[in-house]
């Protein structure tokens, strides 16, 4: 094809390979895992310019010759403004791949081939894979795929990308099918096709071909009022355009694009009819209980249930994994560790600044890592393939409207009492920018479990729980007070809800694991670096003894403002790193304030300091993974942003206790 | 005759008031422009009595009323000229109406009605008023007042942008489509809606937007209660 490929001037770029195919579908039909499939693990992720949908590309080897691979957007349609239908058809129309995989599904074939047709109009060669074929065969559903082929005139490739079944034949079928010409969309009603063939001829004679589209293709466009297409025919195009648009609406009495869009349906539903054959027996579906899961009486407790399920899980087995973890690493990697730091650089302060990063640095990103975030991870994945999240958002969308956000971002702030670094990448699912950055802003201010492990042991087991409550009041109403002024300042309001409710599905390990090892890596990649290169830091100041020095120039702060001793300073500085470090540290350092062993905090501390202690520690600086990974996703602008109103919020508030706690009696 | 922005509120207006109480902060919403600039403008409406206040709301007076069908007629008029006339699509003729809206004549008018066939709808199947002010009664209610188990037939999707018209459309929901709402999330949340095989969740701002006819087995009409905003 003579197709021109222009530079999309962004970070999105046609991958290499001997050919190159594009992986359509829509939205919960297996796309990913069928990409997953071919490309394994190398996979690069980039964004179009002026979007926020990540693309997916990839490369792959098949019997010595190389596959580049596009994953688009799930997506319905390739018309209209949604932003996953405008990156898919961009992605599609720049990078032009040879061959277009079109992922259905024959249990609601119809609905998905209305994508196939859209591909085929614009003049593509496409491979129909036809996925989830196990859970077909399950609901007794038969797919003659012969048929279907016979009716598109491209292959259609059976699959089951969650095993691997049938990924290899559609790559074959791809390799094919790419030195073919281009089969034609089987044609619309005869009414439509004949209103429609002037302006095919009009293309065709003005030998007009957009991006090397071919006729009928640029002809569908201008129907559909296409913009970008228009502006790029001649004027004389353009005007047989108008002219056909408005024979055809007032033949039909709907407006031409609407007509269009009708056609597809009616074509993708007549093939679909004819080549599914629903077996009698169909067996009664878990979709029939599945239905309490948004019926509001049953609905609403399982929520709850399962949302307290999830938080307890990070609470508990997330502390109980970490334990675990901290002995291994003390019995197993550590000493290891030590001895090959000593055996570089000696046993004196550099040694022990290096152990500082390597050592302990790396242990804490892991204690965080593995227990909490990829357990997260897993579950998170297990809720989402079951189809149970969209119950979820269902029921709590209108809640979450007040905060601006969408029914599905309850699940990033459940997440961020367990921890802020998987509830900050769970944002990444929400549908515009704005909620993505009202919803990990938010995440920012809720006290992650290692916090809510500060203000119990500093003030549940010291002060008592009276004050634990108001503290958790405290930040509660702060916390809401940030949402709504966020719901004003920003821009924008949250789109209106439109969103597929699948019915249950057995959900699959392999799809899972594969899911939360994606996003896992991110964590991994990102945020350990940092939290190493910040170990480092600290502990050089540490071991060189200048943290106190580094904390006089906050005495005025710490001392005059909050009334705390300078140890906490010290120790709210250190606890950037692990939050739950910020009470060990001060115990110890509590110990070498007082000078004997078996001090206590209270001997430095009145409950007062606890309280406001525990306070600022909760609300100042979420932990330094956290804003990693916020950083990465929302920019520096905004990080400095949220980090200087974190402790500008902290000060005030904690200075505004100091004062006011003692003349309510406590000391 | 009232100025073009004047005559932009009271279209405004009109159009919330087919939906429930007006509030002048649902104007500002509409309008993009901030409270006290409403205030000033809806005074200003006062006193040419086009509007009345009762309880800090806006009602129109009949005059207001008979302006307001004024600009509508023409605006519609003209989405109806353009689309059929010169081929521009629905989805983008809303805005261009806005600017041509205001230009044209009674006499412009009527020639409008006759070269087209006197249409009764707008593209987006509003009914078009007409040169005496008379306006047909909207037939159909909104998605969000069915209850759980009701069934109706898509009527039309008022939504003069298109977006939201060219994404059902990709999802299979036309005028014509039967709809069947199987739940009703609790404090005027979404419903989920069967359509074909398959379940949406459809946000009450969106189920607002799409007008249904109830068809089949006959079903109670449950009294509204203000309206979608």
């Amino acid at each position: 094809m003579s197709r021109s490929c222009d530079e999309p001037g962004g970070v999105l770029k046609r991958p290499e390979g001997d050919i190159v195919i594009a992986i359509a579908g829509n939205p919960n039909v297996g796309k990913s895992t069928i990409f997953n499939a071919i490309t394994g693990l190398g996979v690069m992720t980039a964004h179009y310019p002026g979007t926020t949908r990540a693309v997916h590309t990839g490369t792959a080897r098949a019997a010595e010759r190389i596959v580049g691979v596009i994953d688009l957007p799930g997506t319905y349609g390739l018309s209209g403004n949604d932003e996953d239908a405008r990156v898919a058809r961009l992605a599609l129309l720049d990078l032009v791949p040879d061959v277009v995989v079109v992922v259905v599904d024959p249990v609601n074939l119809a609905r998905t081939l209305y994508l196939a047709l859209e591909v085929l109009d614009l003049g593509f060669r496409v491979v129909v894979a036809a996925n989830l074929a196990d859970e077909a065969r399950r609901a007794g559903i038969a797919l003659d795929a012969e048929g279907l082929s016979a009716r598109l005139g491209v292959p259609v490739v059976p699959t089951v990308g969650t095993a691997g079944t049938g990924v290899r034949a559609v790559v074959d079928a791809a390799f094919e099918a790419a030195g073919t010409t281009p089969t034609r969309s089987p044609g619309y009603g005869p009414d439509f096709e004949a209103l429609a063939e002037p302006l095919v001829r009009a293309c065709r004679d003005a030998g007009c071909t957009p991006g090397g589209l071919p006729p009928h293709a640029v002809a569908l466009a201008l129907i559909e009022g296409d913009d970008v297409m228009a502006a790029q025919v001649d004027a004389q195009v353009v005007s047989v355009a108008s002219r056909v648009r408005s024979a055809i609406r007032s033949h039909f009495g709907e407006d031409a694009s609407v007509r269009l869009a009708r056609e597809r349906h009616g074509l993708a539903g007549t093939i679909g009819d004819a080549v599914v054959t629903r077996t009698g027996e169909k067996r009664r579906l878990p979709r029939d209980w599945w239905a309490l899961t948004t019926w509001p009486w049953t609905g609403v407790p399982l929520a709850a249930l399962v949302a307290g399920a999830v938080f307890a899980f990070l609470f508990f087995a997330g502390a109980f994994l970490a334990g675990v973890f901290s002995a291994v690493w003390q019995a197993l990697a550590s000493p290891g560790i030590t001895s090959v730091v000593e055996a570089v650089a000696g046993d004196g302060v550099l040694s022990r600044v290096l152990l500082w990063g390597l050592d302990a640095g790396i242990e804490a990103s892991l204690s965080v890592g593995l227990p909490y975030i990829l357990v997260f991870y897993v579950v998170l994945g297990l809720l989402e393939d079951t189809g149970y999240l969209n119950s979820l958002a269902f029921l709590t969308d209108r809640f979450m409207h007040r905060l601006g956000l969408h029914g599905r971002a309850i699940i990033p702030l459940v997440a961020g009492a367990g921890c802020s670094v998987p509830a900050l990448v769970a944002t990444g699912f929400l549908p515009t920018k704005r909620e993505r950055l009202i919803a990990s802003t938010l995440v920012m201010f809720i006290p992650c479990s290692a916090r809510t492990a500060v203000i119990l042991g500093a003030v549940g087991h010291y002060v008592g729980w009276q004050y634990t409550l108001l503290v958790v009041g405290i930040v509660f109403v702060m916390w809401l007070s940030i949402a709504l002024v966020l719901q004003r300042i920003l821009p924008g309001e949250s789109h209106g809800l439109v969103m597929e409710m699948f019915p249950f599905r057995r959900p699959s390990f392999r799809r899972v694991m594969a899911k939360a090892w994606d996003q896992f890596r991110e964590f991994l990649f990102v945020a350990t670096p940092i939290v190493v290169a910040g170990s480092l830091v600290l502990g050089g100041l540490y071991e060189n003894g200048w943290l106190m020095n580094v904390s006089r120039p906050l005495e005025p702060v710490i001392g005059g403002w909050l009334g705390l001793p300078a140890v906490a300073g010290v120790t709210l500085l250190m606890g950037m790193l692990r939050n739950e470090l910020a009470l060990q540290l001060l115990v110890v350092l509590a110990v070498s304030t007082a000078g004997y062993a078996g001090a206590n905090i209270t001997d430095i501390m009145s409950p007062t300091d606890l309280v406001v202690f525990a306070l600022v520690n909760t609300i100042a600086l979420p932990c330094i993974s956290a804003v990693a990974v916020f950083w990465r996703r929302n920019g520096l602008k905004r990080t400095l942003a949220v980090v200087g109103a974190s402790i500008v919020l902290a000060l005030t508030i904690g200075g505004i206790v100091a004062r006011v706690l003692p003349l309510l009696g406590l000391e | 005759m009232p100025s073009e922005t004047l005559e932009e509120y009271l279209e405004a207006i009109y159009k919330l008031a087919e939906r429930g109480e007006v509030r002048p902060g649902h104007l500002a919403e509409v309008m993009g422009v901030s409270a006290p600039t409403v205030t000033a403008t809806l005074g200003r409406l006062k006193a040419r009595g086009l509007i009345e206040r009762p309880d800090g709301g806006v009602a129109l007076t009949l005059s207001g009323r008979q302006a307001a069908l004024d600009i509508i007629r023409r605006h519609r008029l003209a989405e109806r000229f353009l689309v059929d006339v010169l081929g521009l699509s629905w989805d983008e003729v809303h805005a261009e109406a806005c600017q041509l809206e205001h230009a044209l004549s009674p006499r412009v008018q009527e020639a409008l009605e006759t070269f087209m066939d006197n249409p009764s709808v707008c593209p987006h199947g509003h009914p078009i008023p007409s040169a005496s002010g008379e306006i047909a009664e909207r037939r159909g209610l909104p998605l969000c007042d069915l209850a759980s188990g009701e069934s109706a037939r898509i009527l039309r999707i008022d939504d003069e942008s298109g977006e939201l018209l060219s994404y059902l459309s990709s999802l299979g929901m036309f005028p014509g489509t039967p709809v069947k709402v199987c739940e009703v999330a609790p404090f005027k949340g979404p419903l989920l809606v069967e359509v074909g095989d398959s379940k949406y969740a459809v946000g009450r701002e969106v189920a607002g937007k799409i007008a249904v006819e109830q068809g089949g087995m006959p079903a109670r009409r449950r009294k509204r209660v203000g309206g979608p905003r």
